[in-house]
């Protein structure tokens, strides 16, 4: 339950820090932060936690405020980030994080062009996409490290307190 | 393997709940689902975004000045520059709502005379006290400016061309020493000469009348405008030249001498206008200024600023010599100006 809630929490101020931070960088591309997030967490976690941790991430980011109409775009691409991650990651973590990192973007953007109609598409994924991907490649061990280090602290910490207190 | 199955299970429910989402809110818009998460969504996360924005934006502008740090200098030099113009730009519409201004009173004037008249500016001065007065305007020969043309402004007359280039001009203004017009008095055939003094000491910018007849009566206060020349050259008749200001002795000379106010500031030329032809008929007085403007009281007011007593005791002075002359006509008109002088 804590660490369900700590997931949250660290979702949560993802999304925060992506749109008041992140996108406000006067750069013009930026990693995605709550993909990343969701991708280590998965990663972490397992296929079945990393799929209900996408869909819940993603339909967090579908509505968070500067939201456009779309519902449940990101639910549907976080979901099977979050599996696909899951998944390999029971192998190799790194290569996992690495891989959803470059790939998700494209997904995204394919969904979008599937369900909207709004121009999406090869454009976009010819022209923004590789440095999107490759700012993922770049921005996503730095996470993996975060997370990672941020979750097995804590674990090491009700470890490390009692001995502490015994000495 | 059953929990990879219950995995695919909860993915393929995800996955279809997505999907539903994104059908229903495709087809919906906000009416439906979207609706009321938006709003839960944007209290949420919108009070999160408001205090994480206060904390993080030293945060995001460090790392927008850090980005922009490379042409942040050139970007200071660039609004540095262009504060610069921005600021020399307001000076200039400034000067040139004044121009625009002076210009308006300078074709008043030339419209009520009938003159016809190149507008122009003054873009340089030469004047050395005593010596020479002229200014350069922006107008030359191809603006059909010739030599011994008049160069007026809105007040009165300024001077005459002197020389001209393809794109400037050379004026000596009525200050210099060097130039003379001829003059009238307002309402009378009396002539005179119109000379600078150069903005010589004590007398400011005063002019110098020397009027032609000795018997005429001269008192502060009176105008004068040009008597023009032949076909308006150097002079164009009518321009107000300016306000007698002082009378001097000169008992037995055949000239009387008066010390004028010239209408215009010679000090501060800006927009002057040069008459390319002259009126078909004599304006004569019709172009000075509206006498109620400068009336009586204004009259007043001057002759108490300068000091009633000296000028008292100067016109006693003249009308007693005047008549100790004993010239013929003249009792009546001498009379005049002391009574004036009195009554101020």
């Amino acid at each position: 339950m804590a660490r369900n809630l700590l997931a949250a929490l660290l979702l949560f101020v993802a999304l925060v820090v992506q749109v008041t931070v992140l996108n406000r960088l006067p750069v013009k591309v930026v990693p995605d932060l709550v993909l990343l997030v969701v991708i280590v967490l998965a990663a972490m976690r397992g296929p079945l936690d990393g799929a209900v941790i996408g869909f819940c991430a993603g339909l967090a980011a579908d509505i968070l405020p500067p939201a456009g109409e779309l519902l449940g775009q990101y639910a549907l691409v976080m979901c099977l980030t979050g599996f696909v991650a899951g998944r390999l990651a029971a192998h190799a973590p790194l290569f996992a994080t690495l891989v959803c990192a470059v790939l998700a973007p494209a997904l995204t953007v394919g969904v979008r062009a599937l369900v909207a109609d709004d121009g999406v598409g090869w454009t976009y994924l010819r022209t923004v996409w590789p440095w999107v991907a490759l700012c993922n490649l770049i921005a996503a061990p730095v996470v993996l490290w975060a997370v990672r280090r941020l979750l097995r602290e804590r674990r090491r910490q009700t470890v490390l307190v009692p001995s502490w207190r015994r000495i | 393997m059953r929990d990879s199955r219950r995995t695919r299970l909860i993915l393929g429910i995800l996955l279809a709940a997505a999907l539903v989402l994104i059908t229903v809110g495709h087809r919906s818009g906000d009416a439906s689902v979207a609706g009321p998460l938006r709003q839960i969504a944007s209290s949420v996360f919108g009070a999160a975004e408001q205090a994480s924005t206060k904390v993080t934006e030293p945060v995001s502008t460090f790392f927008s000045m850090v980005t922009g740090a490379p042409g942040a200098k050139e970007r200071i030099d660039g609004l540095k520059k262009e504060n610069a113009q921005l600021r020399s730009r307001l000076a200039a519409a400034q000067l040139d709502r004044d121009r625009s201004k002076q210009l308006d009173r300078m074709l008043g004037l030339s419209g009520l005379g009938h003159y016809r008249v190149v507008p122009a500016q003054v873009i340089a001065r030469r004047h050395t006290p005593g010596l020479e007065d002229n200014v350069e305007i922006d107008v030359g020969s191809r603006d059909g400016v010739r030599r011994d043309m008049t160069v007026l402004n809105g007040d009165g007359l300024v001077g005459r061309v002197i020389r001209t280039g393809p794109g400037t001009s050379t004026v000596i203004l009525l200050t210099d020493p060097g130039s003379s017009a001829g003059a009238r008095l307002e309402g009378g055939r009396e002539l005179g000469v119109v000379s600078g003094l150069g903005e010589n000491g004590k007398d400011g910018n005063l002019i110098r009348l020397r009027l032609l007849a000795s018997t005429v009566p001269l008192k502060k206060g009176r105008r004068i405008v040009s008597f023009g020349s032949q076909n308006g050259t150097p002079y164009v008749p009518g321009v107000p030249i300016g306000e007698i200001e002082r009378v001097q002795m000169t008992p037995g000379e055949v000239t009387r001498t008066a010390y004028a106010r010239p209408y215009a500031d010679f000090s501060a030329l800006d927009v002057v206008g040069v008459v390319v032809r002259a009126p078909d008929r004599d304006p004569r007085d019709s172009v000075l200024p509206q006498e109620p403007g400068r009336g009586v009281p204004g009259k007043k007011d001057k002759g108490k600023d300068h000091g009633k007593d000296k000028s008292k005791d100067r016109s006693t002075g003249q009308a007693k010599r005047r008549d100790t002359t004993g010239d013929s006509g003249e009792p009546d008109q001498a009379a005049t100006p002391h009574q004036d002088e009195g009554r101020d």
